[in-house]
């Protein structure tokens, strides 16, 4: 699998891998810290030893808020948005609320079920609660 | 040690004003000038500070505008944007090139129009606010800012046991002070009871647990160490302090410490010869109340995970042990995005000369500035002391 991953993740191969199912983000070689999102160099420590790397698509909820008064575009309210531990690495993505019959805590288990369009169609991924 | 001196004062009441920004910002400008005694000649240079209003009113390229309106066209003239923390950035500069001895006596200041009565409807502000967060990996979630404060204030309820009840002390205290302030947006008082009724904006926050949009401009003249005892009561920036974290909150290593605002407050502080403990009052950056709790414990004036607690047993009330937001903070004072960093070095300064009128405080020798941008990724901290 990891022959396939892009030597330097973009946004394009970030998304690309989203729309797939797949998590991609990135391993610092010097400082160690796994990053949800790519980077032209390590945050933390200013690396550009970067390895792409695949995230598990199962994680739990690190913190989460259901958003009742939305910006200009979004037609919904009531939607929730929750940071992900995923592995070492954290990612922002929505929650598959069901007609808002469904709402994730912190701690509890999701996994990645898809993913959503936001503004101009740009992907956000989509979580639910793991069986 | 003393890096610079505000030696004159002034902002508008914050709230709604149906005039354009220049007009706003000329009455925050001429209040500081009198204030301080100056002239138009006088001043060598102006840093400015506006966050949106090339999205909110299309209207840019306004340092040069607004020098020209309030008569310092000719000066070099330079504008900042660091989402809410625009104004503080302008005033670091300022505080930089003055004791850089570039320039002896220049204008800082910043002014912003949120309100839907003379912009922007709710939906729309609450998008363009959004665009600080990051536009690929943030935004296409429906993310919005209430949205990005909840996110790390729910993280500090789940590891330190704040609670909603501590939330809505701080909205609490902060409309209490505001009834002291007569340019405070909010001049009424609320209770706990109906801050818990609100209705949800994102959760953990009720509607009064927000800051509301404002209209305003705040201003000072700043001049160097070696010039401020010329004018009559000067006020020392002894400190400033400016760092960044990572952007966006996934990446934050441990988001609800906002480890900026620790690195900003310890460099301010170190600047200052201070500790947090030598603190006399601070107006910190509340523009949601969880952000007050975060902000109380980031800067070192209250241990970690006792802000909440810190709040509802009245320690942060204008009489208690360490005063947070006299003012009404940016939750009953009103937050105009580019003039609230300036609008709290003017309560600094008004409190630490003694002329703060009804909300005085009794001890107020060393005042500290905590303004923030963004998901709390930029932050200043400011540090101020009376002339001795």
């Amino acid at each position: 699998m990891s022959s396939d991953l892009p030597e330097r993740l973009t946004y394009g191969e970030w998304t690309r891998a989203l729309k797939e199912g797949r998590l991609l983000g990135q391993a610092c070689g010097a400082c160690a810290n796994v990053l949800g999102t790519p980077k032209g160099a390590c945050p933390h420590c200013g690396t550009r030893d970067l390895e792409t790397v695949e995230l598990p698509t199962s994680g739990e909820v690190y913190t989460e808020t259901t958003v009742m008064v939305p910006p200009e575009g979004v037609e919904e309210r009531g939607y929730q948005v929750a940071v992900v531990q995923v592995g070492e690495a954290r990612v922002m993505g929505r929650v598959d609320g069901n007609g808002g019959e469904v709402h994730v805590d912190i701690g509890d288990s999701v996994e990645l079920t898809g993913y959503i369009k936001g503004e101009g169609d740009d992907p956000a991924p989509l979580f639910r609660p793991a069986d | 040690m003393t890096r610079a001196s505000v030696v004159g004062a002034g902002m508008t009441k914050f709230g709604v004003h149906d005039r354009p920004l220049q007009e706003l910002f000329g009455e925050a400008a001429f209040e500081a000038f009198d204030d301080a005694g100056v002239e138009p000649a006088d001043v060598e240079s102006f840093y400015f500070g506006n966050a949106m209003g090339g999205q909110t009113e299309n209207d840019t390229h306004l340092a040069p505008k607004l020098a020209s309106h309030v008569g310092i066209a000719g000066v070099p003239a330079q504008r900042y944007e660091d989402a809410c923390a625009t104004s503080a950035n302008a005033f670091k500069n300022a505080v930089q090139a003055v004791e850089a001895g570039i320039h002896d006596v220049v204008l800082v200041g910043g002014v912003e129009r949120c309100t839907p009565q003379t912009g922007l409807d709710t939906a729309e502000m609450t998008r363009i606010f959004a665009s600080a967060s990051h536009r690929q990996y943030e935004q296409p979630t429906g993310l919005t800012f209430p949205g990005v404060f909840a996110l790390l204030t729910k993280r500090h309820m789940h590891e330190h046991g704040t609670t909603p009840e501590h939330l809505a002390h701080v909205a609490v205290k902060n409309h209490e002070h505001g009834t002291r302030n007569p340019r405070a947006h909010f001049g009424k008082e609320t209770t706990v009871e109906a801050v818990l009724e609100g209705p949800i904006v994102a959760d953990p926050f009720r509607l009064m647990d927000c800051c509301p949009f404002s209209d305003g401009a705040a201003a000072v003249v700043l001049v160097s160490d070696e010039v401020a005892d010329s004018y009559d009561a000067p006020v020392d920036v002894t400190g400033i302090g400016h760092a960044t974290d990572v952007v966006p909150i996934g990446d934050k290593l441990t988001p609800h410490v906002t480890q900026a605002a620790r690195d900003a407050s310890a460099q301010a502080y170190e600047q200052a010869g201070i500790t947090a403990a030598d603190v006399d009052f601070a107006e910190v950056h509340d523009c949601f109340t969880g952000a007050e709790v975060m902000a109380s414990e980031a800067i070192g004036l209250i241990e970690d995970g006792q802000g909440g607690p810190a709040a509802a047993e009245g320690r942060t009330s204008y009489d208690g042990d360490i005063p947070i937001n006299a003012s009404g903070g940016l939750k009953a004072k009103g937050h105009p995005i580019g003039a609230t960093g300036a609008a709290q070095i003017v309560e600094l300064t008004e409190q630490i000369r003694g002329e703060a009128g009804a909300r005085q405080l009794d001890e107020a020798e060393y005042g500290v500035a905590h303004n923030l941008g963004g998901d709390a990724a930029t932050t200043l901290v400011t540090v101020m002391e009376g002339r001795r």
